[in-house]
């Protein structure tokens, strides 16, 4: 295999008293990568964060980190890996700096000034020695990272990063994992269900629904395509003129709008197409394309609930 | 993997379990000790009454008497020998008693260190230990902070295996605690007293029948010395069990408390354990394991102090087994 692949996913399934809730996933995360792990809730994302980090053994399929098998090489897979899956929960009943002592004495080697070091980079030097349990929740998060930084892994796996941060520390969040991508060209997983999330931060994606991967590709050929709404004297007559003319499959939003996906260099042919066919445009416009549309359109209508 | 244990060990104290158990522990011996003089004061009182003596401190009349009846019987030809040595060995007994001018009435610091283990090595000692041991594992799948700790790079059972380390050690705290609680205590109460009479040890059941051919005496600090080590074993063997029912609930609470229903429930079956033969493997029924060398247990055929030992050996094995099968396979999904 690819010694560029850091982590590697092969027809992971995951039963649960024989009810399937992870089919056949497949997905590689190459080196200095972002990687996004896009799905609604419930889909299957953070089940299969655990299937990674060795807390849930898939029913069948194989995870390798770095090149080693989570199953059979769990301590030399794992010594590749910072994560935080779920909330952070780390131990209400100790300081911060006696969380992050704590569980670098389960490491091999993080040096004990390494710990100051991701404390001031997660910018919380003021509070590390104030109990945990008196923590907000965006410190919690914050120790967090901390804890998944500190023996500068090969590897981070974050999962839905961002909860529970104020805008400004969301901000802070990714320009923090931009610059540990660029600055330490650390390969990092991050799931999300907000798309504008993944298209913000991530160089690739993998989406997720019910369990399965139902597409992998880059972002930017993700973001093609935004959703394009028309308020139009005749809706019937457009969608008929969309399907014929441009092969573009419009949906019937009221009695006065339709919209579709497509590029923006066509929204002029189809606005010109439209009125040489006597259908009068109100207006257009133009949205970000939502997770809910991006699933509709990738599915072909399947509901995400 | 001792970095692992220092941090289970840290994480207890941390928790202010073990603060906890010290309070109780304290508060408890403070209270049988008060008890303890209490009734003491007032059976002397009692005693002295019945017997027609001015006050207690006429014991030596009293033992004298039965040390001259005793040494009568020793000279009587139709008593068996091994008969003979059991009244040789009450007879000792009673000399050091005189010797050495200690009251057999009243209590020492020795004795009642001694009777407090003996009271608490069936249920209040177990308890303690289930209130360290009950959330070892459940507490951090509680707050889920097992996450944490099982995506280290370090294999599952050692994980186990520092967390029934450092319980062992931890019962050997509490077990530490106290007797240095109840011997403070009763240094206080009762006065530095006691540690060099002799104890009668050394029963045994043969064949249904009380066998006293070994009968001996041993120093009340040889005999302290075995009951807390008894202590520590009990100690162990509820702290294994507890792991094991902590590694296969989710909860703290739901661990604890059937850790405790289980413990007083089946001390309940102990009733029928001279009929119902399937109740002498429980574990609940084999704790009492002092009472084996203090000779003040009723005499059920089949239970001794070997099988007793035997049982409990077996539970604690098959729990820790059980533990590490359980926690090693598990899926953490919560």
């Amino acid at each position: 295999m690819n010694t560029d692949t850091v982590l590697s996913l092969k027809n992971v399934s995951k039963k649960i008293k024989g009810r399937p809730i992870i089919n056949d996933i497949s997905f590689e995360v190459k080196k200095g990568q972002i990687y996004g792990f896009l799905g609604p809730n419930g889909a299957g994302k953070t089940m299969t964060l655990r299937m990674i980090v060795g807390l849930i053994r898939p029913t069948s399929g194989t995870v390798e980190i770095c090149g080693h098998n989570t199953r059979k090489d769990f301590v030399r897979a794992m010594s590749n890996v910072g994560c935080i899956i779920e909330n952070p929960e780390l131990y209400e009943y100790l300081s911060g700096s006696d969380n992050l002592e704590l569980l670098r004495k389960m490491e091999p080697d993080i040096s004990a000034s390494r710990i100051d070091e991701v404390v001031e980079l997660v910018g919380l030097s003021h509070r590390i020695h104030d109990k945990v349990g008196t923590y907000s929740l965006g410190m919690k998060q914050r120790l967090g990272i901390a804890q998944a930084l500190m023996k500068k892994p090969e590897l981070l796996i974050l999962d839905e990063p961002t909860n529970g941060l104020d805008p400004g520390g969301i901000k802070e969040f990714r320009s923090l994992v931009k610059s540990l991508s660029k600055e330490q060209g650390m390969t990092i997983f991050v799931s999300s269900h907000l798309l504008s999330e993944i298209q913000m931060i991530c160089d690739e994606v993998a989406i997720i629904l019910h369990g399965r991967i139902i597409k992998t590709s880059k972002v930017e050929a993700l973001s093609a395509g935004q959703k394009i709404t028309w308020n139009v004297t005749n809706v019937a007559k457009a969608i008929k003129l969309l399907a014929d003319d441009f092969g573009v499959e419009a949906v019937k939003d009221t009695e006065e709008t339709l919209s579709a996906f497509t590029d923006d260099f066509r929204i002029m042919e189809i606005n010109s197409a439209m009125m040489s066919s006597d259908i009068g445009i109100k207006y257009v416009s133009r949205q970000q394309k939502s997770l809910e549309d991006l699933f509709m359109e990738l599915t072909g209508g399947e509901t995400i609930g | 993997m001792v970095k692992l244990i220092e941090n289970e060990i840290l994480k207890t104290f941390y928790k202010k379990r073990i603060h906890v158990i010290a309070g109780i522990l304290l508060v408890l011996i403070a209270l049988f000790a008060y008890g303890e003089h209490y009734t003491l004061t007032r059976t002397q009182d009692r005693v002295a009454e019945q017997l027609g003596i001015e006050n207690a401190e006429d014991w030596k009349n009293i033992i004298g008497q039965q040390l001259q009846d005793l040494e009568r019987r020793l000279d009587n030809p139709y008593i068996p020998d091994e008969g003979k040595a059991s009244i040789q060995v009450r007879a000792e007994q009673l000399r050091f008693y005189l010797d050495n001018d200690v009251s057999p009435i009243g209590s020492t610091a020795a004795r009642f260190m001694g009777q407090f283990i003996e009271q608490s090595i069936f249920l209040f000692l177990p308890l303690l230990i289930i209130l360290l041991a009950g959330d070892m594992v459940s507490g951090e799948v509680n707050s889920g902070t097992v996450k944490l700790i099982l995506t280290r790079p370090v294999k599952r059972w050692k994980i186990l295996m520092a967390k029934l380390l450092a319980l062992s050690m931890l019962e050997m705290f509490v077990i530490f605690m106290m007797a240095l609680f109840s011997f403070a205590i009763a240094m206080v109460v009762f006065g530095y007293s006691g540690f060099n009479e002799p104890v009668i040890t050394g029963f045994r059941v043969f064949e249904g029948q009380l066998d006293t051919s070994a009968v001996r005496t041993i120093p009340q600090w040889q005999y302290l010395m075995m009951t807390y080590a008894i202590g520590y074993f009990v100690a162990f063997v509820i702290g294994s069990l507890s792991l094991m029912v902590s590694v296969l609930v989710r909860s703290t609470s739901a661990s604890i408390g059937i850790m405790m229903s289980t413990l007083i429930g089946g001390s309940f079956l102990s009733f029928f354990i001279s009929d119902w033969k399937l109740t002498r493997y429980l574990f609940t029924v084999n704790l009492n394991l002092t009472s084996y060398i203090s000779g003040s247990f009723q005499i059920v055929e089949g239970l001794s102090m070997t099988f007793s030992t035997l049982v409990l050996l077996g539970w604690s094995f098959g729990a820790i087994g059980i533990a590490f099968l359980v926690f090693t396979q598990k899926d953490i999904l919560a």
